[in-house]
């Protein structure tokens, strides 16, 4: 059964189709080759797709290893700074240096050890990454509360124990909100490194387009990149609703 | 030491802060639980109850004395003893059903496989009256059957002993009596015995076989009070009894002297 839609259920895709007619509109009334309507980018899609699938296949690849690597590292890292109480005061200032810093700024460094190849950009994405995913972690295991400890001591659990089975599910939902923040980050990485040090990936296409002023088909390129963010969130969110309900849902029954 | 000793506290001493600052909490805490005892601790409010369950517990060690447990000493949360914390809301893993936060506590005993463990959780949840309420999330359950969760928790370690810290202070008065009988008829169907602690006098001599009258801080034990109602026990007939009023009245009495030397 198909159930009865809301005017309210078409809004999410009024807006996109509002802003795509503006644009057709404003398009049309100038001649300039650098300024193409909507159906130049349809069509510079279609020349380019296989191109540009290749091209965002290699960046995605990077982002997933470079966020991979990232939450391998700083979940456990995180929950064992803010655990171990003296540790983690020692390491809040380089992290809060760190939380600061753009990226972009690390890429000499990175070329000097990792050159210009896959693993320099891996190294970036993950960098990216990881200090999201860092202070999150480590700010929902320290400030988790005191009760849920006590339970887990007198139920004599390992130290490793209660942070896995205890800190770890505890820490999620704020886990969730640097996964995001990290997301965000790291696809805005990727293509940043692809710019700076061009080898291959969407970035390197986008740079390419521009350099022959096919304006139509960087706009292409940036259309996908747009596309893979919106189904990133979309997957996140259904992980988040899969995995934290109970968080949410506490959440709402506590108002 | 006595066979039958389950729990004893020598000599318990503990002080927060230094120097000047220094805050006597316990000032020698002396007593014995018997294995099958129902004992209740109760005292004026800020006597460091709380701190005394803690190093019970042997979740805190105390500056001097001792703990002992089953006549060892007790340096960390022992085997075979199982506390209920006064805060359910937060004791209860929000991310486990009501049968996982059972099952959470079953590490060291004899159900092994996946479906012994879920068998012996379920039954526990029907002894607390939640058999319908397994598969349902703390945050779905009302204040008391959060409760009711977590002292089926706290059976399902099949302990020796189990600590209650005020377990029934923050739910409402009905179903603080109800609970307190539930309490009661588990401690005996599971040959469970018990340490609760309480600032409700008549709570306290209720439930007990026994009342250990704590001073104010720095605290001592002011005095023992044996009640000897028998096992059975009802919310009615127990209380307008002359030894449950007796009992009462000397507890009341001699925590009336220290809130009245506080005011003075």
């Amino acid at each position: 059964m198909i159930p009865l839609r809301k005017p309210a259920d078409y809004a999410p895709i009024l807006m996109p189709l509002i802003v795509v007619a503006i644009w057709a509109l404003a398009a049309a009334s100038t001649s300039s080759p650098l300024f193409p309507g909507p159906a130049k980018v349809a069509q510079a899609i279609w020349h380019n797709f296989s191109t540009i699938m290749v091209q965002l296949g290699a960046t995605l690849t990077r982002v997933v290893i470079g966020f991979a690597v990232a939450a391998a590292i700083t979940v456990p890292l995180g929950i064992m700074l803010g655990r171990l109480r003296i540790i983690g005061q020692l390491f809040e200032p380089v992290m809060d240096m760190l939380a600061t810093l753009p990226p972009p700024a690390i890429v000499p460094l990175v070329m000097l050890f990792a050159g210009t190849g896959d693993a320099a950009k891996i190294t970036m994405i993950a960098f990216a990454a990881a200090i999201p995913l860092l202070m999150n972690t480590y700010e929902a295991s320290k400030t988790q509360n005191e009760m849920a400890n006590l339970v887990a001591r007198s139920l004599r659990l390992s130290r490793f124990e209660t942070m896995l089975r205890v800190d770890l599910p505890a820490a999620l939902p704020m886990i969730a909100t640097g996964v995001r923040m990290a997301v965000a980050a790291a696809l805005l990485v990727s293509v940043t490194s692809e710019i700076l040090l061009a080898t291959d990936g969407i970035g390197v296409f986008l740079q390419r387009q521009q350099e022959n002023f096919q304006i139509a088909g960087g706009l292409a390129g940036i259309f996908f990149i747009s596309l893979t963010g919106l189904v990133v969130n979309t997957l996140i969110l259904a992980f988040e609703k899969r995995w934290l309900f109970w968080h949410y849902r506490a959440q709402e029954d506590a108002k | 030491m006595n066979d039958t000793t389950i729990l004893e506290a020598v000599d318990l001493r503990k002080a927060y802060g230094h120097g000047l600052q220094r805050m006597p909490i316990l000032d020698g805490i002396d007593f014995r639980v018997r294995k099958g005892d129902f004992v209740s601790v109760v005292g004026p409010s800020g006597c460091g109850k709380t701190t005394l369950l803690m190093a019970l517990a042997g979740l805190s060690q105390p500056d001097t004395g001792e703990v002992r447990f089953r006549g060892q000493p007790v340096t960390q949360p022992p085997q075979g003893l199982a506390v209920v914390f006064q805060d359910y809301s937060r004791s209860l893993f929000p991310w486990k059903t009501a049968r996982e936060n059972v099952i959470f506590a079953m590490r060291d005993t004899a159900q092994k496989t996946r479906q012994e463990r879920r068998d012996r959780a379920d039954e526990l949840l029907a002894a607390v009256g939640l058999k319908e309420f397994a598969q349902k999330y703390p945050w779905q359950l009302s204040g008391g059957m959060q409760q009711r969760v977590a002292i089926a928790r706290g059976l399902a370690s099949e302990s020796d002993l189990l600590l209650l810290d005020e377990p029934l202070a923050a739910v409402d008065a009905q179903t603080r009596a109800d609970m307190q009988d539930l309490i009661l008829e588990l401690a005996q169907r599971f040959d469970q015995t018990c340490l609760l602690v309480t600032h409700d006098v008549d709570e306290a001599v209720y439930m007990a076989d026994k009342v250990i009258v704590l001073s104010r801080r720095p605290t001592s034990v002011a005095t023992e009070i044996p009640v000897d109602l028998g096992k059975r026990r009802d919310q009615l007939a127990t209380r307008e009894q002359p030894g449950f009023l007796h009992a009462r009245h000397e507890v009341m009495e001699r925590i009336r002297s220290y809130r009245s030397q506080m005011a003075g």
